[in-house]
């Protein structure tokens, strides 16, 4: 099994076309220890020598030209000063490919970090001062990063420093030799830094100090030759801007149009024809719910295969009796998945292996009756207790005296109570509350009461719980369901205890 | 009462780990009781102890059986990992080819492409290749050794694998701390921050690169959502340069992802469902081997299997508490059964038949010889042929267990259950009192007898699983009833008797389904069916077959606790048993509160009844203060109360030492100045001790002066 790891384009790879071409040779992978030193060369992405023209770029980008102009725009020509720029837009909206792609296509060096992947203030100035300084973490090192930087104040100071070297050498690399290719493949020396996740920040010590230095970056730094770019999927105004410093460039990512998934979704199908008769049918319901790319393309993937099952050749070319016998099939299936955010699936060998048991256990108990049981294991008590937790937090508290008590709720019925259209009222509105809020908490105390009634005389656990006096509320967050399930195996008459409005 | 330790708790989950583990089990064990055995029944009990003429046999004798007891526990030990192992060695070569499959479909970037930025162009390929594993158990301590040992089993196929544990995924120490707890499985502990950066390099290292690496959470459930989600956010980054397959193991049912992760984290993940054997499942495997088959000889009564049982289904509902609730019943056995370490020497002649080891032989004439000293002085019983009745009679019952267990596979029927009732006495009474009837036509004749007795009978024991079980055989399928036959075949190898009976059985379903040609299909229609075409002969097969099974339970099934000699191997004290597990605390903590002089031993309390007197503890003062009253207990009256009892300590203090009269009253002026102060500290002291043994509860805000009183009664 290990030799098969063999370097082949993988279906992925052909994907993010170019990117497959890198470096896929056998002495690469096995001879990974033998790693050479990063170079400037590292910081540019694409191949040497290779050509990825405008129109490259935004014939892989359907729907986005003219986002993709705009940033080409704002990120100038060759050596031009920029001012920071803002990309913004929702999830899988392409802005991080886009200007991935984009500096493929500008051949110019950029440090990229994650804030998602560099999840703490430490670990994201570390990452940008190592891609800076064209350090690599390995086993010889330590795994420890050139420079130790925590404070906020150390990375102003130690990445103007990294700057000023290696803007130093992109101007030398330009200046020394220039007939010879070897001397790089990178364009300028304007050096960009790229923050992804920009959102991420703000949860850092509530972005009182990360996020205005990022932010402010620029100003700080005053280098020419530094452009700043921030990726987040919210718009610059959810971040406080009235700390003074220049407002960055928005470039705003819109959802994608039913026409532009239409023709994301459509690269690299082998057959066409096919897809499209998929997605006429598909696309339509889907975008309602999500226009997410990554979400659609998960959801299609499954759906395709089981809307060319039908099909023995999948390289036929569909006509229209062929498309509505298609459709006729699929049709039920439509449905279901629209609600289904995570489907599980089985390895098929288990899936046949129970099938096969389900048959035979269904031959075999022909004729007996099948107790409903939970799927799970628990022990009575546990059930008991999760049954009491689930009224506990469901029914108000008022009502545990009238449903437990066998003297407690005949006295409240006798008052009888005029109900007014005011009081109707408040009723309604408390109702919706109630639906609104969800499940409420409640005392350790009133779960224990409960607990004891539901256990009776026949089923009391003594010692253990230590009833202390604590303020700590607790919820039961089990779905109505579930408590049902684990009602009728005890066979205990939940619903008759359940407060409903 | 002490609390436990280790050596009670190396039970079927004590690993390393576990140890530390917050999900270890805690159980009470209370000191031993001195008193031995003292059910006052008039069975024959061979007493040794009467008869010890001197400390050195005595000394030999418990040596022998602290000996006979390892190796009786260990073999059950081994016989339960054995059988657990077995049932997850199925799921687990499901797992590691899905493992194996899935990491073909990733196929990690060649390592020169280490930038930290995505190569991301479509979105399926940053998903997350997802095991669910449905352990089916609320009770997590049960599968802590196996996700262990799906680590070890996948590690030995060449992954690289990180078992993580929900305590690592805790929202105090955040992602930092989760990360860092799976670097750990990889990397030397010296790196500095935990950042994925190294662990793609550690990846891209010769040696590493080229395999999987799976991610094991033992209990998603249990995770901070928060924490798990950005875990998985940030594995799916990376996922294209470490190919990371998460195995994450699901309690209840797979809706659990969807209620603890965020969408865009479930979007990450491409799941795939695995199940492990339920916990019946597995209690059944674990008491067909422990207990029905015999592997050690160890035995429990029907009233201790009844416990056990009902604690299994009722209490715990662990495994693990259940194996250790039998080494429990298992140690009280040999520390109170003076003639059990005869099991060591049953279990040592057994394994002598194929390997003549020298030591082995010796140690067994030694322990027969031993034990023929010892039955000379007490009487005249042939204890060896005694044993070797005994051990062939289990044989017959583990046998009888077994078919019956057979039958009722194909309506789910627990073994545990059947177990219970197998071993019930009274059963075998009843049915003894049947076969006395029945005893003049002997077993061949009972065969052919018309089954109108068998009728009766079995009306007569209705609703019993049992007798269930032999009506189900009379209406069975022809195809299933062959392969009911098959499998008693099988079983019933080592007994003649009944084995013949089966082939004979057999022979006629054989003979039948020649002459009559249709096919089995056919004929399990028409009986389910119940038409009224039915065949005569084949009705009788399964008529016979059921008088059969009838007569297996009667004459061979006979109870442990109704065999002479029973003492040795059976454990069949549930009393104790039932202190050392569940070990009533609070309720030793009163008794221990009222009855402190028991414990304490001193001349000046014994007198006292339920006067509280002075020299009692404090919190003994106030608790048998607070007697008096009902579940609210003021106060004020309660310190006054305290306070005139020690004080009348005080003053007797002083008058009993006779000291001069001037330094008498010194000290006397002292006193009461410091008195109030002192015995409200000493009163505060007692009342927070109630408090936190969880005796009273402190003042409401409503009735700021009275105390409720929370425990009543014993």
């Amino acid at each position: 099994m290990v030799i098969e790891e063999s370097p082949q384009i993988t279906r992925r790879t052909t994907r993010s076309s170019a990117l497959a071409k890198c470096p896929n040779n056998v002495v690469e992978e096995t001879n990974a220890s033998s790693q050479p030193p990063p170079t400037l060369d590292d910081l540019v992405l694409g191949e040497e020598g290779e050509s990825f023209s405008f129109d490259d770029l935004v014939s892989s980008f359907p729907g986005r030209q003219s986002q993709i102009k705009e940033l080409v725009n704002l990120l100038g020509p060759q050596n031009s000063p920029m001012l920071p720029i803002f990309m913004y837009g929702g999830t899988s909206t392409g802005k991080t490919s886009i200007l991935l792609q984009t500096f493929r296509h500008l051949k110019r060096p950029f440090v990229y970090s994650s804030c998602l992947t560099c999840y703490n203030p430490r670990i994201l100035f570390e990452s940008i001062l190592n891609q800076l300084i064209l350090h690599r973490k390995n086993a010889e090192n330590g795994y420890s990063s050139a420079k130790r930087c925590e404070r906020p104040s150390d990375f102003v100071n130690f990445v103007r420093e990294a700057l000023v070297s290696i803007i130093g050498k992109l101007q030398g690399q330009k200046s020394g030799k220039l007939s010879s290719k070897m001397s790089g493949k990178a364009n300028g020396n304007m050096i960009y830094l790229i923050f992804d996740n920009l959102e991420r920040v703000r949860g850092w010590d509530k972005g009182s100090t990360v996020l205005p230095l990022l932010l402010n970056l620029y100003d700080t730094l005053k280098m020419p030759e530094l452009g700043l770019i921030f990726i987040s999927n919210t718009s610059p105004d959810t971040y406080d801007s009235n700390v003074g410093y220049v407002d960055p460039n928005p470039i705003y990512f819109p959802d994608y149009t039913d026409d532009d998934l239409g023709q994301i979704l459509m690269r690299n199908q082998e057959n066409k024809k096919l897809y499209t008769s998929f997605l006429s049918v598909v696309l339509r319901p889907f975008s309602r719910i999500t226009r997410r790319v990554d979400e659609l393309s998960t959801a299609f993937s499954l759906l395709f295969r089981k809307y060319c099952e039908p099909v023995t050749d999948l390289r036929v070319v569909p006509n229209e009796e062929m498309k509505r016998r298609l459709f006729s099939h699929f049709q039920p299936h439509i449905a279901p998945a629209l609600n289904e955010v995570f489907k599980v699936s089985q390895p098929s060998t288990e899936v046949e292996a129970r099938e096969r048991k389900q048959k035979g256990r269904t031959r075999k108990s022909g004729g007996y009756d099948v107790v409903d049981q939970l799927d799970f294991h628990m022990s009575t008590s546990t059930k008991y207790l999760l049954i009491s937790a689930f009224l506990a937090s469901r029914n108000p508290a008022t009502l545990d005296a009238s449903l437990f008590d066998s003297t407690g709720g005949s006295n409240n019925r006798k008052r009888k109570r005029k109900v007014s259209e005011k009081s109707m009222e408040q009723k309604e509105t408390a109702e919706q509350e109630l639906l609104m809020k969800g499940p409420g908490t409640f005392p350790i105390e009133r779960l224990l009461a409960i607990f004891q009634f539901l256990c009776g005389a026949n089923f009391v656990v003594k010692g253990g719980s230590c009833p202390l006096e604590g303020s700590t509320r607790y919820r039961s967050t089990v779905s109505e369901d579930m408590a049902l399930q684990v009602a009728r195996s005890i066979k205990f008459p939940l619903s008759k205890y359940l407060y409903r409005r | 009462m002490a609390p436990s330790s280790s050596s009670a708790s190396s039970g079927d989950s004590s690993t390393p780990d576990t140890t530390q583990n917050h999900l270890q089990h805690s159980f009470v064990l209370h000191k031993a009781s001195e008193k031995l055995n003292s059910s006052g029944k008039a069975r024959r009990r061979i007493d040794l102890s009467l008869t010890k003429p001197d400390g050195k046999k005595e000394s030999d004798e418990s040596c022998l059986r602290k000996e006979a007891f390892q190796l009786v526990w260990s073999r059950i030990e081994s016989t339960i990992k054995d059988v657990l192992r077995n049932m997850n060695a199925h799921v687990f070569n499901h797992i590691r080819s899905w493992v194996w499959d899935s990491f073909n479909a990733i196929k990690p970037f060649p390592t020169s492409c280490l930038g930290p930025f995505p190569f991301v162009s479509q979105a399926t390929c940053t998903q997350l290749f997802t095991g669910l594993l449905l352990t089916n158990n609320m009770e997590f301590v049960d599968d802590i050794l196996t996700f262990q040992e799906l680590g070890l089993s996948l590690k030995s196929h060449g992954c690289h694998v990180a078992n993580l544990s929900s305590s690592d995924f805790s929202s105090k120490n955040g992602i930092s701390g989760c990360l860092t707890s799976l670097f750990r499985h990889f990397l030397m502990p010296t790196f500095d921050a935990a950042d994925m950066s190294i662990f793609a390099s550690w990846y891209s290292q010769q040696g590493n690169y080229g395999y999987p690496v799976v991610v094991i959470i033992d209990n998603m459930e249990q995770c901070c959502g928060a924490v798990l989600s950005d875990f998985i956010l940030m594995l799916s980054e990376w996922v294209v340069k470490i190919p990371v397959i998460l195995i994450m193991g699901v309690a209840t049912t797979l809706d659990a992802p969807r209620n603890i992760l965020p969408s865009n984290a479930l979007q990450k993940l491409c799941p795939c469902k695995f199940t492990l054997g339920s916990p019946a499942e597995r209690m059944d495997a674990v008491v067909e081997a422990a207990l029905v088959r015999q592997c050690s000889g160890f035995a429990v009564g029907h009233k201790v299997a009844v416990f056990l049982r009902n604690y299994f289904l009722n209490q715990d509902g662990t495994l693990t508490s259940f194996v250790r609730a039998l080494k429990i019943a298992c140690v009280q056995h040999f520390s109170t059964e003076p003639l059990s370490f005869l099991l060591g020497w049953l279990l040592v002649k057994e394994d002598s038949k194929g390997v003549q080891s020298e030591e082995v032989v010796k140690l067994a004439s030694e322990l027969l010889s031993f034990a023929r000293n010892q039955m000379a002085e007490q009487s005249d019983v042939k204890i060896a042929p005694g044993l070797t009745e005994l051990t062939r009679l289990q044989k017959l019952w583990s046998t009888v267990v077994l078919c019956l267990y057979e039958a009722g596979k194909c309506n789910k029927t627990q073994l545990l259950d059947l177990y219970c009732e197998a071993l019930d006495p009274d059963t075998s009474n009843s049915l003894a009192s049947d076969s006395r009837t029945a005893i003049g036509k002997g077993f061949v004749q009972s065969l052919s007898s018309d089954h109108c007795m068998l009728e009766q009978n079995l009306s007569y024991r209705k609703g019993r699983l049992i007798c269930q079980l032999v009506c189900r055989v009379r209406d069975l399928p022809a195809s299933l009833l062959c392969q009911l036959l098959n499998s008693w075949e099988n079983l019933t190898v080592d007994v003649l008797e009944i084995h013949d009976k089966v082939k004979e059985l057999q022979s006629i379903l054989k003979f039948e389904e020649g002459s009559c040609k249709p096919d089995l299909i056919e004929i399990s229609r028409r009986r389910t069916s119940r038409s009224p075409l039915k065949i005569g002969e084949s009705q009788s097969v399964n008529e016979k077959a059921a008088i059969l099974m009838d007569c297996m339970v009667r004459d061979f099934m006979k109870p442990i606790e109704c065999t002479p000699f029973h003492e040795i191997v059976c454990f069949r004290n549930v009393e104790n048993l039932q202190s050392a597990l569940i070990g009533d605390s609070r309720k030793m903590i009163q008794v221990d509160l009222l009855e402190f002089h028991k414990t304490l031993q001193c001349s000046c309390c014994r007198r006292s009844g339920n006067i509280p007197l002075p020299s009692m503890p404090d919190t003994s003062i106030m608790y048998t203060l607070a007697q008096e009253h009902g579940d609210l207990i003021n106060l004020h009256d309660w310190f006054q109360s305290f306070k005139t009892i020690v004080i009348q300590y005080n003053r007797k203090g002083t008058c009993k030492l006779k000291k001069s009269p001037l330094k008498k009253r010194k000290e006397r002026n002292e006193s009461e100045n410091k008195s109030e102060a002192f015995i409200q500290a000493r009163f505060c002291r007692a009342i927070t001790e109630l408090q936190i043994t969880g005796l009273v509860r402190m003042p409401s805000k409503k009735r700021r002066d009275c105390v409720q009183r929370v425990a009543f009664g014993l």
